[in-house]
């Protein structure tokens, strides 16, 4: 059994490795983001004895008059549109609760439900009863926010075939703040594994399908054995990811993909280690840069 | 905030451990963790550490009027609070559930035991007697927090001293602590909660759950006993249903180890109550080692390492002799060859004999052989495919010196193969030069 031993050792601050031209505008709640009253307050912002005052800790957006804060670690914000990935917490009447690291739990309703084998009728009684066969506490899904409570909660749906219950595969939880927003959130990387990146910071990696099952719904779980190349290509994106997280990198297809071929010459589990993780990030923050500039 | 869901891999991990008899953190079924009682400066204050389970006790004491119906006896109250930071969970409104069926079970087990003699607690009969208060409140849950509390409370209790009165007649007299010393109060026996969790309706059983076993458990049995092995309070929930032998068996495991917990509370107060007549510094500061990163103590966790040698003994025995290397002849310069490398280099001997064996110890020798592996297997394919003149030798600190006839003698300096090496630290060139000559 290979052992090895590490001294604890000053953590490098990360602005010098950074060497960003443009310093961002950082706040902690109580700072006075400015004086002039020709603003308008967005979120994380309050108006106090005619001053603009954060509240929250993270760094200044301004769009021509409107000035918000944008929290650096924060709970999941539900906006429509955006692709989660949940825990079901409870099973209630028409209902399921899902755990999606925001303040409350989102519900997912029965009548956003898909229904096996694609049919569209009115839900009835014994669809009530059988709830727990669809979808039990503890499954992972994948949804999409399709309202927003007055008081935050979030109401999802799973109305298309690419949603639905999640089987076998690696969560990654991070920051909702690092999980950028694009087009499409789901990635079948080349590298031979797909990605979820939800919008509430939870990643669902999981082995490409070999063909896309289109009748299933999502509700059929893929119970077979994935194969070792699989899960040893699973578990590299895992660490890889978490070494975007820890260096505060913005997390989207590119940068996990880069990441990830910045970390083949190195084995799986060598890749947490801090010096080959800032080797790694490094690295693909030059060829990120190369590729936009 | 909700507390986060228990995965579904870990809840199976969990189970499964448990039914091959493995703890997460290697106690044994029967195993407490270690428990560490510290006292305050003032008496009645105390803090009881089980694992990271921390409950802070206090307890004070005023004179009130009695109650009507027990008009001779002093007043008990038992108050057990879940601070919010123990637990994300713990909210100001929330824990109702839990906090109730706490806060009945010390009672139970303190009140209706008779442990503290309410008698004595009398002063003037019907008009004024003592009303002594506990409270406590969890500071960090990590599981088991009934166990923890009972300790707090009847080790607080034991350490709290009254203000002494005297009554002459119709005079009472209520001295203050500088003038008469304060008195202990009269306390029968002490009665201790262990928590037994029940998993895989009951089929399977540990002592002193911590908070990943208490989210995955059936059920829950608290047995509130004495060292006297007089059982104060008993309590199921949860639902299971358990057989008669499995609650006889549970009550003696409880006699065990409330006298092993009894013995270590009277060793905490002997040693509390010595500090404080030797005049030596007490109370909490005293107990909280220096936050310096040397005095920084981990508590040992035992691990069992009995297979590590025959599993070293084993891949050593099963690895491959390294393929042969053929030398090539390596060209210099115009006249000057070199076949093979020459014996190995002894000068560095003499201190590092002694670690030339390949038995895997220390862990010096593991980083080392692990690195060997990952080297040879870069090496070998690297010398066999180039033709031009190739660099066998990979100190860095050796060189070679090529004595050419008209120039000066060149110095070349011979550089390191290391495409998987990460920055090797300079201090450990020595062994591995070696390590990696052994190998060839």
């Amino acid at each position: 059994m290979a052992m090895e031993m590490r001294l604890p050792v000053a953590r490098k601050p990360l602005s010098e490795s950074l060497g960003r031209e443009s310093k961002k505008h950082l706040v902690v709640p109580g700072d006075t983001i400015t004086t002039d009253t020709g603003f308008m307050r967005g979120h994380g912002t309050y108006m106090g004895e005619e001053k603009l005052i954060a509240s929250v800790a993270g760094s200044v957006e301004r769009v021509n008059k409107l000035i918000c804060v944008k929290a650096l670690k924060t709970r999941y914000n539900g906006e429509v549109g955006d692709i989660v990935v949940g825990r079901i917490t409870e099973v209630q009447q028409k209902r399921w609760k899902v755990e999606t690291n925001s303040r409350l739990d989102s519900v997912l309703l029965l009548s956003s439900m898909n229904l096996p084998g694609g049919e569209l009728r009115r839900r009835s009684a014994e669809d009530e009863l059988a709830m727990r066969g669809f979808l039990q506490e503890g499954d992972l899904i994948s949804a999409e926010v399709q309202a927003v409570f007055s008081d935050g909660a979030v109401s999802l749906h799973t109305r298309s075939l690419k949603y639905g219950k999640l089987g076998q595969g690696v969560l990654v939880q991070v920051s909702p703040s690092l999980v950028k927003r694009q087009k499409t959130h789901f990635h079948d990387l080349p590298c031979g594994a797909s990605v979820i990146l939800g919008n509430n910071g939870f990643i669902w990696i999981y082995p490409t399908p070999e063909h896309k099952e289109e009748d299933a719904g999502g509700f059929t779980a893929n119970l077979e054995p994935v194969s070792l190349a699989d899960r040893e290509v699973i578990s590299r994106l895992r660490n890889c990811i978490v070494s975007l997280v820890t260096q505060r990198m913005m997390l989207y297809d590119t940068s996990i993909l880069y990441c990830y071929e910045a970390s083949l010459p190195h084995q799986i589990k060598d890749i947490l280690k801090p010096e080959i993780m800032e080797e790694i990030v490094m690295e693909t923050r030059q060829r990120l840069l190369e590729q936009e500039g | 905030m909700k507390e986060t869901p228990l995965s579904n891999c870990e809840r199976r991990f969990l189970l499964r451990a448990i039914e091959e008899k493995k703890r997460l953190d290697g106690r044994q079924t029967y195993d407490y963790r270690n428990i560490k009682i510290s006292f305050g400066t003032d008496y009645g204050c105390c803090i009881v550490e089980l694992g990271k389970t921390r409950v802070l006790g206090q307890v004070s004491c005023e004179l009130v009027s009695p109650k009507l119906n027990r008009a001779t006896e002093g007043i008990l109250f038992f108050n057990l609070e879940l601070s919010q930071m123990a637990a994300p969970a713990f909210e100001p409104g929330r824990q109702s559930d839990l906090l109730v069926k706490l806060n009945r079970l010390l009672e139970r087990c303190l009140r209706n035991s008779k442990c503290i003699d309410t008698e004595s607690l009398c002063v003037v009969a019907g008009e004024k007697v003592w009303q002594i208060r506990v409270d406590l409140h969890l500071l960090n849950h990590d599981g088991n927090i009934i166990d923890a509390a009972s300790i707090a409370a009847i080790v607080a209790l034991s350490h709290f001293r009254r203000p002494d009165v005297s009554v002459q007649g119709d005079e009472v007299t209520l001295y203050t602590p500088e003038e008469r010393d304060p008195v202990p109060l009269s306390i029968h026996h002490m009665p201790i909660c262990v928590s037994f969790a029940f998993f895989q309706q009951g089929t399977y059983l540990l002592v002193d759950p911590n908070e990943r076993e208490e989210r995955v458990m059936d059920g829950l049995l608290v047995i509130a006993m004495n060292k006297h092995r007089e059982i104060c309070t008993i309590q199921s929930s949860g639902g299971i249903m358990l057989l008669k032998d499995q609650v006889l068996r549970c009550s003696k495991i409880a006699g065990v180890k409330v006298a092993e917990i009894t013995e270590l509370i009277q060793k905490a107060l002997e040693n509390d109550q010595k500090v404080r007549k030797e005049g030596g510094k007490f109370g909490f500061a005293e107990s909280i080692a220096n936050q310096r990163i040397t005095a920084f103590k981990m508590e040992k966790a035992p691990i069992d390492t009995s297979d590590v040698e025959e599993k070293a003994e084993e891949i050593i025995a099963e690895a491959e002799p390294p393929s042969e290397v053929v030398s090539k002849p390596v060209l210099w310069t115009t006249g000057t060859a070199q076949i093979g490398e020459g014996i190995e280099n002894f000068w560095g001997d003499l201190e590092d004999s002694g670690k030339e064996d390949e038995d895997e110890g220390g862990s010096d020798e593991a980083i080392i052989l692990d690195s060997i592996k990952m080297d040879t297997g870069v090496e070998v394919p690297n010398i066999g495919s180039q033709d031009a003149p190739i660099v066998l030798s990979d100190s860095e600190e050796e060189e070679m010196i090529i004595l050419e006839p008209d120039k000066n003698p060149k110095k070349i300096r011979t550089q390191t193969i290391s495409a998987k090496q990460e920055k090797a630290p300079s201090k450990k060139p020595v062994k591995k030069r070696k390590k990696k000559r052994a190998a060839n």
